[in-house]
């Protein structure tokens, strides 16, 4: 009797401790469930058919770094000619040039340059000065927009071939001369031509048109200039 | 000693700059994504196709010329290809080979413009320019210079500020300006007031810019400038100018 009472303990001590060991594993079950639910639940959300990843590749992309392209749009560059200023005879001029290359097509350009006034011949006639030498100073600048309407190809025998192009140029600018500032228009035209990329030789034309009374008279004055230059793209 | 050591420091340092100084130089490489990429004599629509390179072969950027790029294939061929053409090209990760073009998008986002004006500052000629560097599409700084040309009196301006565009991706966009300068004003020696004078300013202006075609706008803007003068009132002088522009 005393033997069966303590079976039937035994046997309720092990049932009770298999359950309690069992229920010990029970929390990490139901994290599992819980974290396998909400994968399921992301899943859905996120509408993602694709099968799961056997391998998750580690691809490492080849980062490419972009060097910075020279660009050859700027031209400065050096000019000398002959200017005839009306009145006051031809005299050399020599200046300097600045331009942007906006297209193909059009250019913007800066001038800047200056001579110097002769005599009239009123002046050579009677012996009386006009002008003092500094006001002799024929100084101008101009900002001008520019446009390549023939452009072309050089060939100087039978493997050099070198870029060229005639342009056009108009534009605003101011011209000192005679003690006075004047507002002046200027337009002309000229022919470039590349030995190399960089390098271009002009030979242009260019008249410059503002108002002057210096001899009395109210008139629109017109001085040509005829120049040779170099200029360098950067 | 101490001589020979220094020489040999120095001879180490040309040997390691020999490189930089050789103008050894790193070109873009670009690979072709279209059937065929075609290079031209020279950088313009007009000069002929000489040259084509192959779907997925490679050319490297030399330079860059307005709307052409200077390019060298694989064989060593150098030519010129369009802007257009290049935009078919990928860089080595297969990603596309992307640059600053002279477009609409361009004039709504761009870094620098540059413009020249004619106009009329207190009723004298004004010749003027200007140029700017935009922090984003809406809001820039400028510099402008000019010269005005009058019966009275002749001068130059220099002005500097802010100026901040409504609607930039409009054709027709709105702006509004603010800033300072100086003003340099030289009276014709025939009237009784001689002296020059250089007097500071400030000015608060608007205006309207157009966009025309590629890189070019017009612009038309005012400018109210207070001029502080050395006398007991401030001199008020409008500016008006019209002109184009580019962006860059």
């Amino acid at each position: 009797m005393e033997t069966g009472i303590r079976v039937l303990f035994l046997t309720a001590v092990v049932a009770t401790l298999c359950g309690c060991a069992s229920l010990s594993s029970w929390i990490h079950h139901r994290q599992a469930a819980r974290q396998a639910k909400e994968d399921q639940q992301t899943a859905q959300a996120e509408g993602d058919d694709t099968p799961p990843r056997v391998i998750d590749p580690q691809v490492e992309r080849r980062k490419i770094t972009v060097p910075k392209i020279k660009s050859q749009n700027v031209e400065i560059g050096l000019q000398y000619g002959a200017l005839s200023i009306e009145n006051f005879g031809t005299n050399p001029v020599y200046g300097f040039t600045a331009a942007y290359h906006i297209t193909e097509d059009f250019f913007f350009q800066g001038e800047f340059g200056r001579s110097q006034a002769g005599q009239t011949s009123f002046e050579t006639l009677s012996n009386i000065q006009l002008l003092t030498p500094s006001e002799r100073y024929f100084t101008y600048y101009d900002l001008s927009l520019g446009y390549n309407f023939l452009p072309g190809e050089v060939f100087i025998g039978r493997k050099l071939a070198m870029s060229s192009a005639f342009y056009l140029l108009g534009g605003i600018g101011s011209t000192q001369f005679a003690g006075d500032t004047k507002f002046t228009l200027n337009f002309g035209g000229g022919y470039r031509v590349l030995p190399t990329d960089w390098i271009a030789l002009h030979i242009g034309v260019q008249d410059r048109v503002f108002q002057s009374d210096l001899l009395g008279v109210d008139k629109l004055t017109n001085n040509i200039e005829a120049n040779i230059g170099a200029t360098v793209f950067f | 000693m101490q001589r020979l050591r220094t020489v040999r420091c120095l001879l180490l340092l040309l040997l390691l700059a020999a490189p930089a100084l050789c103008g050894a130089r790193e070109y873009l490489q670009v690979f072709v994504a279209s059937p065929y990429l075609e290079l031209h004599t020279g950088p313009g629509r007009g000069y002929p196709v000489f040259h084509v390179v192959d779907r997925d072969k490679s050319v490297d950027v030399l330079a860059r010329y307005t709307e052409w790029f200077k390019v060298r294939t694989e064989q060593n061929v150098v030519g010129w290809v369009a802007e257009g053409d290049m935009l078919h090209t990928v860089l080595a990760d297969g990603s596309p080979f992307t640059f600053n073009r002279g477009d609409r998008a361009g004039f709504t986002q761009h870094r620098f413009e540059m413009g020249m004006f004619a106009g009329e500052y207190g009723g004298a000629t004004l010749i003027s320019a200007y140029g700017s560097w935009s922090f984003n599409s809406q809001l820039a700084a400028e510099v402008s210079v000019g010269q005005f040309l009058g019966n009275v009196s002749n001068g130059v301006i220099a002005d500097i500020g802010l100026t901040h565009v409504f609607m930039p991706e409009w054709r027709w966009s709105p702006f509004v300006m603010l800033g300072t300068g100086v003003v340099h004003t030289e009276p014709k020696a025939t009237l009784v007031q001689p002296l020059n004078r250089t007097e500071q300013t400030a000015y608060v202006g608007g205006g309207v810019r157009y966009y025309l075609t590629r890189r070019f706008f017009l612009r038309a803007e005012y400018k109210n400038h207070v001029v502080f003068t050395k006398l007991n009132s401030n001199e008020v002088v409008d500016e008006w100018k019209l002109g184009f522009a580019f962006f860059f």
